[in-house]
């Protein structure tokens, strides 16, 4: 039997699905499938958010399940790379030295979850 | 994303930041907003060629202004229109909106075909929207005002294209010029662009070449012209892979001549020049009905002859490559220029296995496309329609440019006369930008603590920039 969790891109009207057998989809599965079924690319250039339709929260961790039959917020943004970042730092670029993680979406095209999400260093 | 305070500006690239593609910035000040452009990325399909627009609520945009009919600048507006909670008012130069029309129908065949069933969901938007759209846009005259709800913009010509515009937005006494893509050098159809003859407060402008210098245009004839006849002379084939509308044109008008005036020596027809573009002969009566926006060369032309200039004696339109009898020299030019798929790509893969053929390269190739890999001359290119299968490139490859964007010199002595003290840069590959943005804060760094600084921004996609305006902008908001 078929199960479906509905998604909408933050700057669409109308939201579209993903199918699937189960009774849900981790986060990471969800953010993979929306990816593929939309064409978006290998990730390296963007970064895929999802939000609660009901508490507008995001919804970040890889394992987290979303149940079959609801409904959530996508937000497709650029990737991040913190060398060089914001222009507001007087002209001069953010250096954050030592920090060269690049926030984007290729685990989600690779295949690989990130097994420790919840120890990513707070900001 | 900060509120903006009630006298600071805010400027947000929603694409088209440290990029050349999918032209797409918002502007906010005093509580309105404005849109600039919405195209697509060359070098992506479907969702992924989009500007960020999740990033933005866009039912919040007053009014869009859409620069030119490029895609990089216009062909995400049916998505916009139509598939968002947009309810803004969107506007265009009438040439524009002309060709608008067939463009874009050309686009939304071009990319559902040869895609598995589920197509329809995947191509950005469907015929029907691109006419529901259609019927929306509003026309704006050159050196016209128009007046939306406390925001006053007019139209320049920006050179570039038939019909590309600049505008300048303001709005509580604040001014802001954007430049779109544009180009100061007259060529055989087109003006340069105007500086406008009030000066603005911001000034966001395309820096597509970043610090180099173009050769002078005749030069550069010289030398297109040139190669061809020397690769044809010698029995090769030429693939000069275009945009189907707008330096397509000029490079017509600079062949057409040629082989006018050398008809002898290229055995009087029997090397033929070929354009594969039926949008483009659809689009001729545009060209005519626009000869009125052109230089006055191309208008003089057009009234001793009483015939469309545009109509071309030594070149033939082909519908697609079924009627193409490939068995000697010959000239083509094709799209999409970027050699990604379709008739361009399927010439590609067919000449470059041949050392006597050419492609040549007149336009901006962007990062990530075929034309931009094939400038580097690989041994072998991927074929499009088998990716295991990978084709042997021995054919020349030059690149001479006709894509009408400022150079250096040129950009700068624009800047100098707008006078703006904020400058706000786009349309450009990330090094080539910061190469133009050192250059220019150099160029005014005697400025520097003075009042009238000049600041240099190149901000990223969805990295917002703010600049505070206090006191005189505010006294003449009161005044209004
Ligand atoms: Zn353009
Ligand atoms: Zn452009």
């Amino acid at each position: 039997m078929s199960s479906t969790i509905f998604y909408r891109f933050k700057s669409q009207k109308t939201p579209s699905r993903i199918l699937f057998d189960g009774t849900g989809l981790t986060v990471f599965d969800l953010k993979r499938e929306i990816i593929l079924n939309n064409k978006l690319g290998d990730g390296s250039d963007f970064q895929l958010k999802l939000y609660s339709l009901d508490t507008g929260d995001e919804i970040d961790e890889d394992q987290v399940v979303i149940p079959r039959s609801s409904s959530v917020v996508v937000k497709r943004s650029p990737a991040f790379k913190p060398n060089n970042g914001s222009i507001l730092s007087g002209g001069g670029m953010n250096n954050n030295s030592g920090n060269n993680t690049v926030l984007n979406a290729t685990r989600y095209v690779t295949g690989k979850p990130r097994v420790f999400a919840h120890t990513k260093k707070k900001q | 994303m900060s509120q903006p305070s009630s006298n600071s500006f805010k400027f947000f690239p929603l694409g088209g930041g440290n990029e050349v593609g999918r032209s797409c910035h918002i502007l906010q000040y005093k509580g309105k907003t404005i849109m600039l452009d919405a195209g697509v990325h060359p070098a992506h399909q479907g969702m992924a060629s989009l500007p960020f627009y999740d990033d933005f609520d866009l039912e919040t945009v007053d009014i869009l202004l859409i620069s030119h009919f490029h895609l990089d600048h216009a062909a995400s507006l049916p998505y916009v229109m139509q598939r968002t909670p947009f309810k803004g008012r969107v506007f265009m130069t009438h040439p524009t909106k002309a060709i608008y029309r067939w463009l874009l129908r050309d686009f939304v065949r071009v990319t559902s075909i040869g895609t598995d069933p589920a197509s329809a969901e995947e191509s950005l938007y469907t015929d029907e929207d691109l006419v529901e759209s259609f019927d929306k846009i509003e026309t704006i005259d050159y050196h016209s005002t128009i007046e939306v709800n406390g925001i006053k913009f007019t139209a320049f010509h920006a050179g570039h294209v038939l019909g590309a515009a600049m505008f300048q937005i303001e709005i509580a006494g604040l001014k802001v010029l954007f430049t779109g893509d544009y180009s100061r050098e007259m060529d055989r159809h087109l003006n340069s662009a105007e500086v406008p003859p009030q000066s603005s407060d911001v000034l966001i402008v395309e820096s597509t070449f970043g610090t180099a210098t173009h050769e002078p245009r005749l030069h550069r004839e010289k030398k297109l012209t040139q190669l061809i006849h020397s690769t044809v002379g010698k029995g090769g084939r030429v693939l000069m892979p275009v945009f189907a509308l707008g330096r397509a044109q000029e490079l017509m008008l600079v062949l057409d001549e040629y082989w006018q005036n050398h008809a002898e020596e290229l055995g009087n027809g029997q090397v033929p020049i070929y354009y594969a573009s039926d949008l483009a002969r659809k689009c001729m009566s545009v060209y005519q009905t626009y000869v009125n926006m052109m230089n006055d060369d191309i208008r003089k032309k057009f009234r001793n002859s009483q015939s469309n200039p545009f109509i071309f004696k030594n070149i033939a339109y082909l519908k697609n490559l079924d009627d193409f009898e490939d068995f000697g020299p010959s000239v083509m030019l094709a799209s999409p220029g970027m050699l990604q798929s379709g008739l361009s790509r399927d010439l590609l893969e067919r000449w470059c296995p041949e050392e006597k053929n050419l492609v040549l390269i007149t336009g901006y190739s962007v990062e990530g496309t075929m034309a931009k890999y094939i400038i580097l001359e690989p041994d072998t290119i991927p074929s499009v329609n088998n990716p295991e299968v990978s084709v042997p490139r021995r054919c020349q490859v030059e690149e001479i440019s006709f894509a009408a964007h400022v150079d250096f010199q040129e950009n700068l002595e624009f800047i100098e006369q707008i006078h703006a003290s904020n400058i706000i840069l786009v349309h450009g590959e990330s090094n080539p930008m910061g190469r133009l943005k050192s250059a220019l804060l150099s160029n005014f760094s005697s400025l520097k603590g003075t009042e009238n600084e000049v600041h240099v921004y190149n901000p990223r996609n969805s990295i917002e920039v703010l600049i505070e305006f206090k006191g005189v902008k505010i006294a003449k908001a009161i005044g209004n």
